[in-house]
């Protein structure tokens, strides 16, 4: 019965996807398929109670959230070969008491002694001698690790931290550090430095530098913590800190953009000593404190849309995939190999296995591939996709019932109460599981676009009526019934997002620049941060991408240009073997570390700008496309996904602060290095997060640009995609799976057959869009000069609204610093004249206007200097990277995207010189060509 | 002070006036003054009325906000030591004094650059006013004068210590105009109580002696 529902959905499913030609099947259809899907949901919900019992396999009980536990985002901060370098910070310490003549025990100390003291080392940080300054920073930050020396416990020290860095934020220590670290950078590009090899610079280039940053990173980290948990003695403290880090340092400059100029400065080797991971890390925090993670986001979202009318969202991914069940993963040639030798180690697999179905699985694909490719060969994979579907879908939906894993959560935890003195790198507690609802439906209501509604009435208008209007949304006038039944439905289920009522503004402001009122731009952190990095955010972007790439763990890093380890490689190599295992696992955890910090950052970037502005959004995605970061998530993902996800690349016992703190274990054994494993979770928590945000980075970036989905298609991501199914994780899933519909239909009948099984999971798991052909559609729309068009069409866009809205800051990013600085002033004054000119040109015809940027574009070749030939050199570059040089196929595309690439640094870069012959006779000229000359309105 | 019309006073000081004119307008109580600037007016006031009552000088009125009053004299002192720096001038060149030093124990970086850097002590003496200056009056740290920002409250520690080494330098290096300037505006010793009274520095860092006992004018008292 329920088996039959599922079907019937299928079929219908199906043939509503036909295509166009049986345009009756399409409008037929849509009618009934709410109904259907109801059908569907609760042919589901009786599945799910039929088939409970038979689960093989646990899910990973990660729950993704902005950040892992405190105390774990705080070990990261160092790597283990750092650890010598704490009682270094303990001497500093006690030497600096000595001076004092105090004792040296900070707790002894009463409130106002305490802050005495500080007052006193932040008074030595501005002291020209560097040891002598470096002491008292030393000393700092070993208050700021919770003086971990005077301490029993892990929770004494975490109070110690919390206490100190209320006192040291409070006099000033933050930025008084901010100052040293601009001292480092300051010197680490003094020319005398830099004499040191790339690949010979270790962990002792980087001592001070590691020092400020990780006293920056603590206050950073712990307040963060600390606002998040709504802690009251931290409430006020936190606001003034988060004000702090949203405006500019008393230099002009961001934090968060001091730290990125760090990174480039980095990638172009001018200062291979930077502790790139303190950086990342810093930077990662900084941002998630300033502009706010997932929850913040969501409030502002909502806030957003009802300021422009829109209603709420109410499904909130995070929330609905945590109630998702991981389904199992698609069986490849090569499971089904190993399964038949068992030999082959799987004993740490999270995946399921389901091999005894594989074969005749595999039997029934061979069967529907060898039927006639006619319309019943559909039906029939379809009825086989299903059958199998019918106990498949069944655990997508199931709860998260698993025993194994909620038992290891509870020993989890109590080890951790009993022995706290153990690293506590499994503190996430394993959130409320039993809780969990089922879904018994799909878990998404299906959503459509004002534009697929327009599409599905413009068909049935030619179709029934025989004309189309253009520009109509609603008149159903000499429609039959079922249309207005399916019109309806589609209606209920329209969805306005935000990005397209800020498009729609961009638009209305373009065509009539003067009488359409813009809104006030609010500051808000966001907006702060993007005109911040708007000049150079090509620069950032590339910078953070060359990190990520050199972390990755399918790099090469002896062939980068830059070198990543420095900042864990010490000056002596490891001479016995227990050290140099210590040191690969240290390198590891390093890289992932970064991947870590870096993939979060662009993930918050890219949220934070997309509901702000969606052309901040789209400023920022084509610069990390244009920059290849398509091909470089999809390397990453080019690698035994599932050993990544559950390397365990830690060593608990030398994580901070189980390192320092009461019996040292024995750090000559061989023991250590493998003692916490058996203990420890599953999975590490890092790479899963990894994972994730590179997946919604790729999701963020590839939506709706059909230019995009086939770069996936042409860097062959699907079987790339489908080994990440393995991790049995539902979240995880759902973003390899709206990646594999995206490019479903361009994959071929070959491929679809032989991966019904995805395909299935697509259907249960990922959201409907009514009317959307995505797995069987004959897609019209690609041929690949449009694709050309789409880019620079968006590119045209944003560059509309950058010059709009930030005419200086574009300024200096397309002519890349090149324009002298006095001439800047008067520059940006023409940008924007020159702007506003073309956009009262852009009211007139198509014609006019190509003619109009084909002159500027060649008078800023000319005259105009080289700084418009420079950019539109960069451009060509960049183009040429992309993979479209070879110019554009047809005239009319060039007109209306020319100066996205080529004019786009033409017509606003060119400054006006009037001679002195005009200006003595400037009246003259009015008279003549402005007064005198008749323009006959009525004739244009 | 007699101005046009007698019925009411202009605080102002007009071009052309004489120095010994200067300011000479009669005290005005706290509550009538209704301008932004009331708090530095009174504070001027009080000033001007005796220098040597630092203690009185510094009373906060009742339903006084903390925070400005604390903004509002620190503003003063950076105006005031203007004076001091004006007559280091003379003395105090980068020749002379080629680093800032109080005792010669250490020497101190300006902090008005991007990057801090070793000055000649009279540069530093004016980046650091003119720093101090910028920091007050700008529009982002501090928007209002009738209400402060938490968050730039923090910021007046660090003005104070890095405007206390001119105090310090000038009394290691030039003592006799420093005991001069101190002996007429107590400066110092204004200076010293305030930064204790509002536990802006540590003690131990306030190195210039200041007696202890209220009455006697230090300045006068060691030269």
């Amino acid at each position: 019965m329920t088996n039959h529902e599922y079907d019937m959905v299928w079929i219908h499913y199906k043939l509503v996807r036909k295509p166009k030609n049986e345009g009756e099947g399409v409008i037929m259809n849509v009618g009934i398929l709410a109904k259907l899907y109801r059908q569907a949901r609760m042919a589901i919900m009786e599945d799910t109670h039929d088939v409970d019992a038979n689960c093989d396999g646990p899910d990973l009980d990660f729950v993704y959230s902005d950040v892992d536990s405190y105390q774990n985002e705080i070990a990261e901060l160092y790597s283990y070969t750092e650890f010598s370098e704490f009682q270094m910070n303990v001497k500093a310490f006690e030497d600096q008491m000595e001076l004092y003549d105090l004792p040296p025990n900070w707790q002894k100390q009463d409130a106002t002694s305490q802050r005495s003291i500080v007052m006193k080392l932040v008074d030595q940080l501005e002291v020209s001698d560097r040891s002598f300054r470096m002491q008292a920073a030393r000393c700092i930050l070993y208050l700021a690790q919770g003086c971990w020396a005077e301490v029993q416990s892990d929770e004494e020290q975490h109070q110690n931290t919390r206490d100190n860095v209320i006192v040291l934020y409070q006099l000033g220590v933050f930025s008084s550090f901010i100052d040293l670290l601009n001292m480092e950078i300051e010197t680490a590009c003094s020319p005398d430095i830099v004499a040191v090899k790339i690949t010979n610079v270790t962990l002792v280039d980087s001592t001070d530098i590691r020092v400020i940053l990780s006293v920056l990173y603590i206050i950073t980290e712990t307040i963060r913590d600390e606002r998040e948990k709504g802690s009251e003695d931290y409430k006020q403290l936190a606001e003034s800190f988060v004000q702090e880090i949203n405006s500019p340092l008393p230099d002009g400059e961001l934090l968060a953009v001091k730290l990125l100029g760090m990174i480039t400065r980095f990638c172009s080797g001018a200062a291979p000593q930077f502790p790139m991971k303190k950086v990342v890390l810093l930077l990662w925090k900084v941002s998630l404190l300033g502009l706010g993670g997932m929850d913040v986001l969501k409030n502002l979202k909502n806030e957003y849309r009802a300021k422009v009318g829109l209603e709420p969202i109410t499904e909130d991914t995070l929330e609905v995939t945590k109630c998702m069940r991981a389904s199992s993963p698609p069986a490849t040639a090569t499971d089904i190999l190993e399964n038949q030798y068992p030999k082959r180690n799987f004993k740490r697999s999270l995946m399921k296995q389901r091999f005894l179905d594989e074969p005749e699985q595999i039997d029934m694909e061979m069967s529907g591939n060898e039927g006639g490719p006619n319309a019943n060969n559909g039906n029939s994979s379809t009825g086989t996709g299903s059958g199998n579907g019918e106990d498949e879908l069944s655990q997508y939906y199931r709860p998260f019932d698993d025993p194994s894993a909620s038992t290891s959560g509870n020993s989890n935890n109590s080890t951790a109460t009993a022995n706290p003195n153990n690293q506590p790198s499994h503190m996430q507690p394993p959130v409320a599981v039993p809780a969990v609802q089922i879904t018994p439906r799909l878990p998404w209501t299906p959503k459509v676009r004002q534009k697929d509604i327009d599409q599905f009435l413009d068909i049935s208008r030619n179709k029934f009526i025989g004309y189309s209007l253009i520009g109509d949304h609603e008149s159903l006038a000499g429609l039959p019934q079922p249309i207005h039944e399916g019109f309806k439905t589609l209606q209920r289920h329209m969805y306005v997002s935000l990005a397209d009522m800020q498009i729609k503004k961009e638009e209305d402001i373009a065509r009539n620049p003067i009488s359409t009122h813009e809104d006030e731009i609010k500051l808000t952190p966001a907006e702060i941060l993007y005109q911040a990095i708007l000049p150079n955010l090509p620069q950032y972007m590339i910078a953070l991408l060359k990190v990520l790439l050199a972390a990755s763990p399918t790099s090469k890093s002896k062939t980068e240009s830059i070198n990543i380890m420095a900042d864990v490689l010490p000056k002596k190599m490891p001479l016995t073997a227990t050290q140099s295992t210590k040191l690969t696992v240290d390198m590891g955890r390093h890289k992932e570390i970064i991947v870590k910090a870096v993939s979060a950052i662009i993930l918050l970037y890219l949220k934070h700008f997309k509901i702000n502005h969606v052309y901040q959004f789209e400023f920022m995605s084509q610069h990390l496309v244009f920059a290849n970061c398509i091909p470089l998530v999809l390397k990453f993902f080019n690698q035994t996904i599932t050993e990544y996800v559950n390397t365990k690349n830690s060593i608990p016992l030398l994580d901070f602060p189980s390192c320092v703190i009461g019996e040292q274990p024995d750090l000559s054994g061989d023991s250590f290095v493998y003692g916490g494993e058996m203990s420890d979770k599953p999975y590490s928590w890092r790479n899963v997060f990894s994972c994730i945000n590179l997946l919604r980075i790729l999701n963020k970036l590839i939506k709706w640009k059909h230019s995009r989905v086939m770069m996936l298609v042409v860097f062959k991501s699907a079987p790339i995609l489908k080994k990440t199914l393995k991790v049995r994780h539902a979240m995880m899933q759902l973003y390899v799976l709206k990646l594999l519909k995206m490019q479903t239909k361009y994959l071929g009948r070959q491929w679809r057959k032989s991966n019904m099984k995805t395909l299935s999971a697509i259907y249960a798991k990922v959201r409907h869009r009514l009317n959307d052909d995505w797995a069987f559609g004959n897609d019209l729309e690609s041929r690949p000069w449009d694709f050309q068009a789409e880019e620079c069409t968006l590119r045209a866009c944003v560059d509309r609204f950058n010059l709009r809205r930030y005419p200086e800051a574009t300024q200096k990013c397309g002519a890349g610093g090149g324009v002298g600085s006095g001439n800047n002033g008067t520059a940006a004054q023409n940008a924007e004249n020159a702007q506003q000119s073309n956009m009262h040109a852009g009211n007139g015809s198509g014609d006019r206007d190509s003619n109009g940027y084909g002159n500027n574009g060649s008078s800023a070749g000319g005259g105009g200097g080289g700084v418009g030939n420079n950019s539109s050199g960069q451009q060509n570059q960049q183009l040429h990277d992309y993979g479209v040089e070879g110019g554009f196929p047809s005239d009319e595309i060039l007109t209306h995207s020319d100066f996205a690439f080529f004019g786009h640094s033409g017509w606003w870069d060119r400054k006006v010189e009037l001679t002195d012959y005009f200006k003595a006779n400037y009246a003259v000229w009015l008279e003549e060509e402005v007064y005198n000359s008749q323009t006959d309105w009525d004739a244009l | 002070m007699k101005m046009a019309d007698g019925s009411t006073i202009l605080r102002r000081n007009r071009p052309g006036t004489k120095s010994k004119d200067f300011c000479r307008w009669p005290d005005e109580p706290l509550e009538e003054m209704d301008s932004t600037l009331a708090v530095q007016q009174y504070i001027q006031q009080m000033i001007k009325r005796d220098p040597s009552n630092v203690e009185l000088i510094l009373t906060m009125p009742e339903a006084q906000d903390e925070g400005v009053w604390k903004y509002e004299h620190l503003r003063q002192f950076c105006m005031e030591l203007n004076g001091l720096a004006v007559r280091l001038q003379k003395q105090c060149s980068p020749s002379t004094c080629t680093q800032m030093t109080a005792t010669d124990q250490w020497i101190f970086l300006c902090a008005a650059h991007k990057t801090p850097k070793e000055c000649p002590a009279i540069d530093y003496t004016r980046h650091t006013l003119d720093g101090a200056a910028c920091l007050l009056n700008s529009n982002k740290y501090f928007p209002s004068r009738v209400s402060i920002k938490e968050s730039s409250v923090t910021k007046l520690g660090s003005v104070c210590r890095r405007v206390y080494r001119i105090f310090s330098h000038a009394y290691f290096h030039h003592r006799r105009i420093f005991d001069e300037f101190e002996a007429e505006t107590y400066l110092c010793h204004r200076f010293t109580h305030f930064v204790t009274k509002y536990n802006l520095m540590s003690k131990e860092n306030l190195i210039v002696p200041i007696n202890e006992e209220e009455n006697a004018a230090p300045g006068e008292s060691e030269a």
